[in-house]
């Protein structure tokens, strides 16, 4: 028996209009669905409307043409069932680790300390275990993104949205962050989709990678990754991973350098 | 050539000073005001030798001693009764008046556009110079007092508190929107907390422009309170009693925008460090 469709996204476009401008077509004719519990990273050169189509799914946004559905319900607005993890300082600074936590759920009107309960339980998967009380400034730029991990899930969504999550991240600390958000993901089952221009992040995280076409975003390939799991770091200097990485920068290599040259 | 290392160790008095002055912490924030109150202190005394016109010059310690005089026989507590009661009751309605309207200025685009010049207009007026027309509008006393002080005050308040709302982090709404917070939640959440150390900065500079128009206020119109006081002063040349009142408003003017700082220090600890 083949796991339930989790999420659907049907034939979704989206279009810009500003006054004064060009109308910008950022995502055209999007089809895509991921099961319960898959692991699904979408990568493509900057302008291929990932971030939007993220936006979308979350409900943050609203498409041109098109529908999303999650476990067969429409969605037009963000709900419970998702939950976005944005790139860095997505954290209320006035808040501690554990109120930006349960940030979601006082959102909800969850009472505090059932709230907090919660909040606490994902501060000790996410690693965060001590640092309760502490605010974000006084955390590094690994942890918060933990925090901001761990708050998403705290929400208990059934679809964890993830936004470039280690972007702002130097390479050592991402590498980590990547092995710590497999065991997360090991440990919660979500169905994950992933955003990133990370193409080794992408295929050791994932279990299928769609590779975007920019200008306006479609769905250009799509590869499933077959890789056995767990996966460790050393997965990475395998010659099946790194001929997965190249196979993919092929795809794209053309419109990162068309989007370079204008600028 | 042995002393050299010793001086490695042990940086110069002055400079060990200097840098204690400069610290975070309040007893060096004490330390900045004592100082440089007793610098005012000792030139105004050096000087004061040499100009011996009293009508130009008085002495601090003739100053303390006019100070001391009106505390003595309570004049001191009547003018500040009548000073305290108008510039209380007018910044703390200027406060919320300004909050109110700076709420309203952030949440509509159209509404800020349209009243934007006419309250930067009305913000680069000297308001002080109405004075008194207002006093004829109003009689002399409290409601003529009131209206000045909350037409100097409202506009720092309200400037501050529009631009703090709108200077909102983008991705903190985002983010309160993503778990689908409804817009009074976004507001309590996000925006107010973000704004509320912008606030707190604009009411630190109302509170001293309270402080002058108040005592404006009182220059031209009313029978009590520091500003009476100061102009009845003047007409009867006793520089001395002048200066103890300006001296008071001067211990109001720094308590109040001591207090904000520590305020506003206390609500955004992520700046300092």
């Amino acid at each position: 028996m083949s796991p339930a469709v989790r999420l659907q996204i049907e034939n979704v476009s989206k279009t810009f209009w500003r006054a004064g401008k060009a109308p910008v077509e950022a995502l055209r004719g999007i089809d895509l669905s991921i099961d319960e519990g898959e692991f699904v990273s979408i990568v493509g050169a900057s302008g291929s409307g990932k971030s939007t189509l993220l936006r979308i799914i979350d409900g943050l946004l609203e498409p041109t043409a098109g529908q999303v559905y999650v476990d067969g319900g429409a969605v037009n607005r963000p709900g419970r069932d998702r939950a976005m993890v944005f790139q860095q300082d997505a954290l209320l600074p006035w808040k501690t680790v554990i109120e930006n936590v349960s940030y979601g759920l006082t959102l909800a009107r969850v009472l505090k300390a059932q709230a907090h309960a919660t909040a606490q339980r994902f501060i000790n998967i996410a690693g965060l275990r001590g640092f309760e009380h502490h605010y974000p400034h006084q955390l590094s730029g690994g942890m918060r993104q933990r925090v901001n991990v761990a708050r998403a899930l705290a929400v208990d969504p059934k679809i964890l949205l993830l936004d470039e999550p280690f972007a702002a991240l130097d390479a050592q600390t991402r590498e980590i962050m990547q092995s710590e958000l497999l065991s997360i993901w090991q440990q919660t089952r979500k169905t994950v989709l992933l955003i990133t221009h990370q193409i080794d992040e992408a295929v050791f995280l994932s279990d299928r990678v769609i590779v975007f076409s920019a200008r306006p975003g479609c769905v250009r390939e799509e590869l499933r990754i077959e890789l056995a799991r767990p996966r460790t770091l050393e997965l990475k200097r395998t010659p099946e991973f790194v001929g997965l990485v190249d196979r993919i920068w092929q795809l794209i290599e053309a419109e990162v350098r068309a989007s370079l040259a204008e600028g | 050539m042995r002393s050299t290392p010793v001086d490695v160790k042990k940086p110069h008095p002055a400079r060990r000073l200097l840098a204690l002055l400069e610290g975070g912490s309040r007893w060096a924030a004490v330390g900045r005001v004592a100082l440089s109150a007793a610098c005012v202190l000792v030139v105004w005394q050096f000087v004061a030798m040499f100009v011996t016109n009293r009508l130009v010059l008085v002495p601090p310690a003739d100053v303390a001693r006019a100070l001391l005089r009106e505390i003595q026989n309570g004049d001191i507590w009547t003018n500040a009764l009548a000073t305290v009661t108008a510039v209380g009751t007018s910044f703390v309605v200027s406060v919320a008046v300004g909050i109110g309207i700076g709420l309203s200025l952030a949440s509509s685009r159209a509404l800020s556009l349209m009243t934007g010049p006419l309250l930067a207009a009305m913000n680069s007026v000297p308001i002080i110079a109405l004075a008194p027309l207002f006093i004829a509008w109003l009689g002399l006393g409290f409601a003529s007092k009131f209206v000045l002080v909350m037409l100097v005050a409202v506009f720092p308040v309200v400037v501050t508190t529009e631009a703090g709302l709108r200077a909102t982090d983008k991705q903190l709404i985002e983010a309160a929107n993503s778990f689908n917070a409804t817009s009074l939640q976004v507001f309590t959440t996000v925006t107010f907390p973000f704004a509320l150390p912008f606030i707190v900065s604009g009411i630190r500079v109302a509170w001293a422009r309270a402080l002058v128009g108040i005592v404006v206020a009182e220059f031209f119109g009313s029978f009590a309170g520091f500003g009476f006081a100061i102009m009845s002063a003047s007409q009867t040349f006793d520089t001395a009693r002048v200066l103890a009142y300006v001296f008071v408003l001067g211990v109001m003017g720094l308590t109040g925008t001591m207090a904000f700082e520590t305020i506003e220090r206390r609500l955004t600890p992520w700046r300092s460090e």
